[in-house]
């Protein structure tokens, strides 16, 4: 398990570096900051001034060599946009992402957990029917719509919660809520198939025949073998929460990373995108790492080489 | 069975009455209940805030490398410019007392003698040189374009100094009324250095900074020793809300006072609420389409560009899209802008029936009559329509849209062909920010419109320092291009602005705004 760490954690350098290289070529491949940057009235020549001045004159393998030998030492270069460094930019959205992922993933687990192995208990009845529908329904409404649905109810009609914004707890209900019914609806359906997967082997009679309660059966016997499957949803939606849920953050005026994104590639802001882009793979990289590990717990069999 | 069943439903009971009982909690914690009803602000209640919110962020706190309105119209409360526009759009003091034109390229300002920054420091000539000459020289900052014409400024004594100019610049007082002249701290910046000011920014203005977490808010705070005395409000916080119904929502619950670009599917809704109201009012944006004179284009040929212009019922696009928040126009250059000819705004042409007779005069067929029309994707509903205008009278339109992005990548590359759609504004209040892109060098492989006499025209105008002559001239100007339609202009757009009946509030024709003309009803 150590070697398997230190392993791990020795294969993230090369990793980061092909990723800082294709982004890099990417990001210069799909246009040109400088248009953007400047308005409507601009010539020619304050174009190329400002070209000259930002130093995207260079050769791309010269401006690549100035980039890797900075961003070694932490320096991802000026974001254009806000003329401040770009790491620290980068850095000081990742409390907010976190944040409403880790509360929208507490939530769509407290849902999650106990409809799904209602579900795949009480297979094919009416309750069964239900929750299924409702995981459908959570599923296949857009997000951009039950923020805004939320909002008009609860903060409009009732006046219970802020509309939007970041601030104390209040402020997070509504986000959370929008992301975790989505999630929720995913991981319903997946723990409902896993664990009617479980319910039908053999160890499982086994475990009723010899007249174990059916709560320890259940939770024990079941559940705990249906967790590989949970850890491993878990791990790829919050990965995926963390880099950003653009949607959500617009309708709830939430800054966190994906707001930040999306506004630096539109600006075409190399700085902030290069930084994002490395920080999120590293995050992905570790939750990765991690979810290997709860494995093992989870699962003593397993082992890595 | 019940065991287990009953079990992950108290669990799941449990969990929501646990998340319900934290939120309502976290309420009290912060001994702030009314923070539903007053945005989530960290201000006193009984503090008078006033809270504004717009689609986006402002870029930084400096004012050299802001490029936006809306940049402007939060930071022009925190710098003050050495001279201002009146809600008219009149030159008035500002940090500059006085100002004269002494030789061709020489102003002479005098200074304001009692003005201090936020931090205590006087405000001199010093900072005056600091700030001009940072913007005229530093080719990487977005405003350094509007300034390279200053060659130098020199301090006379601490309340007197004298701007020169590489050149003859006639509209020298609107670059000095504009976002970069604001007044930097030159000492403050030396001292500490410019990524310190960007974190602790201090100006001269009525409203200084408090914080600012990026998309989300800037909170000001009352500038106690403002030089023209009290100021209206305690605090003010610009709020960054990018969805309009949400920005809706906020209005309508009281969490902000004034909305910019309310979406026209929501006028109703805003106009419906009691104490809410929908204010509408020109802005310097003029929504056009531009035509390529280029030989081997079929809009090379005055009589197709008539016939584009008679075919687009622009009335009827005001209404039906804009929400009827536009006036239509032959100019682009509106009223309070320096040069305008009245004679053409309020105006417009739209004969469908003249457009086909006109296109048929002339022997064109349909395969002829193909144009290629793009437009970027905020404008994508009038687009739409004046293709289908175009289509009735016999044209074939291949209509592209573009995300604003590649749209502005486009544009900047030239890669238009026969007509594109645009929105612009005038960031300098004067008529020779229209035509840039009109005198021949510029113009090439664009519009390639090419007419010697509004070349001369245009030529003489940016260097003549008669106002009235000048005026004539872009007037001039103006009269050749409604009859020859290198452009053709569509109508000069209006702000919708969703507003809380407790404030006394006209929006401004250049989109600010300046807090301290915004006041409890």
């Amino acid at each position: 398990m150590t070697r398997y760490l230190f392993k791990s954690i020795l294969q993230i350098v090369p990793v980061l570096f092909i990723i800082s290289m294709l982004v890099f070529v990417l990001v210069r491949a799909t246009g040109d900051p400088v248009a953007l940057m400047l308005p409507e009235s601009a010539t020619e020549q304050d174009r190329i001034e400002m070209t000259e001045a930002l130093g995207l004159n260079e050769p791309l393998y010269v401006q690549y060599g100035i980039f890797i030998s900075n961003a070694i030492r932490g320096d991802f270069g000026i974001s254009y946009h806000y003329g401040q460094q770009a790491l620290p930019l980068v850095l000081e959205r990742l409390p907010a992402s976190i944040e409403l992922a880790v509360v929208s993933m507490v939530i769509s687990t407290l849902i999650a957990i106990p409809l799904g192995i209602l579900s795949a208990l009480k297979r094919n009845s009416y309750l069964d029917l239900i929750i299924s529908g409702i995981s459908v329904l959570g599923k296949a409404m857009p997000n951009f719509w039950v923020g805004i649905m939320l909002i008009l109810f609860f903060s409009v009609m009732l006046g219970m919660f802020p509309v939007s914004g970041r601030g104390g707890l209040e402020n997070m209900v509504l986000p959370a809520f929008t992301l975790g019914v989505g999630l929720a609806a995913q991981m319903t359906r997946m723990i409902r198939s896993t664990m009617l997967e479980i319910l039908n082997q053999d160890y499982i009679r086994t475990a009723r025949s010899k007249g174990i309660i059916e709560a320890i059966v259940v939770g024990k016997h079941a559940f705990r073998n249906g967790l590989i499957s949970v850890v491993t949803i878990m791990s790829l939606q919050f990965t995926s929460l963390i880099s950003g849920t653009l949607i959500t953050e617009t309708v709830f005026a939430w800054p966190g990373l994906g707001q930040l994104l999306v506004a630096a590639v539109n600006n075409k802001d190399m700085a902030i995108i290069q930084a994002a882009v490395l920080i999120i793979a590293l995050l992905v990289i570790v939750i990765n790492i991690l979810t290997d590990v709860v494995y093992r717990l989870l699962d003593p069999r397993i082992k890595y080489n | 069975m019940k065991n287990y069943l009953t079990k992950p439903l108290l669990f799941v009971l449990l969990a929501t009455v646990l998340l319900i009982v934290a939120a309502c909690s976290s309420n009290e914690d912060t001994g702030n209940s009314e923070d539903v009803d007053q945005g989530a602000s960290e201000v006193e209640d009984d503090e008078k805030v006033l809270t504004i919110a717009n689609a986006t962020d402002i870029e930084s706190f400096d004012i050299h490398n802001n490029n936006n309105t809306i940049s402007e119209a939060v930071l022009i409360n925190v710098f003050d410019y050495l001279i201002k526009n009146d809600p008219d759009g009149n030159k008035v003091p500002g940090l500059a007392t006085d100002w004269d034109n002494i030789d061709e390229t020489s102003w002479r300002l005098t200074l304001r003698d009692d003005v201090v920054f936020h931090n205590g420091d006087a405000f001199t000539a010093k900072d005056v040189k600091f700030t001009l000459e940072r913007v005229a020289q530093d080719s990487a900052l977005s405003q350094y374009y509007l300034y390279q014409e200053i060659d130098e400024v020199i301090i006379e004594d601490d309340y007197n100094v004298t701007i020169v100019t590489k050149n003859p610049d006639p509209i020298f007082i609107n670059r000095l009324s504009r976002m970069g002249s604001g007044m930097l701290p030159a000492d403050y910046i030396e001292e500490n250095g410019f990524d310190h000011f960007l974190e602790e920014p201090i100006g001269t203005g009525p409203y200084q900074f408090s914080s600012w977490t990026r998309d989300d808010r800037v909170e000001l705070v009352k500038n106690e020793d403002y030089y023209e005395g009290e100021v209206e409000w305690d605090a003010v916080v610009f709020r960054t809300i990018p969805e309009a119904s949400t920005r809706v929502s906020e209005l309508l619950v009281g969490g902000v006072d004034i909305i910019a670009n309310v979406p026209v599917a929501d006028m109703d809704r805003v106009a419906g609420e009691e104490g809410r109201s929908i204010i509408t009012a020109p802005t310097r944006r003029v929504l056009q389409t531009i035509l390529r004179h280029t030989d081997g284009y079929v809009t090379s040929d005055p009589i197709v560009r008539e016939a584009i212009d008679l075919a687009i019922d622009k009335q009827a696009i005001v209404d039906s899209i804009a929400g009827g928040a536009g006036v239509l126009t032959r100019t682009s250059v509106t009223p309070g802008n320096f040069g305008a000819d009245p004679s053409l705004y309020q105006q417009s042409v739209y004969d469908p029936e003249e457009a086909k007779r006109l296109l048929e005069e002339a022997g064109y067929t349909s395969e002829d009559l193909e144009i290629s029309f793009s437009s970027a994707a905020q404008y994508g509903e009038y687009a739409e329509v004046i293709a289908a205008m175009l289509t009735e009278v016999g044209f074939t339109v291949n209509l592209d849209i573009l995300e604003a992005t590649a749209f502005y990548e486009q544009f900047n590359a030239k890669n238009f062909e026969e007509m594109f759609m645009i929105g612009i504004g005038n960031s300098l209040n004067d008529a020779a920010n229209n035509y840039g892109r009109y005198l021949a060098e510029q113009a090439e492989d664009e519009t390639d419109y090419d007419n010697p006499e509004v070349e001369e025209l245009l030529q003489s105008a940016l260097v003549n320092m008669d106002p009235e002559d000048r005026e004539s001239q872009y007037q001039q100007v103006q009269q050749i291009f409604a009859e020859e339609r290198p452009s053709i202009y569509l109508f000069q757009m209006e702000g919708i602005y969703g507003v809380n009946d407790r404030l006394d509030y006209s929006p401004r024709e250049d989109e600010m705004f300046i807090v301290e003309e915004i006041s409890l009803d």
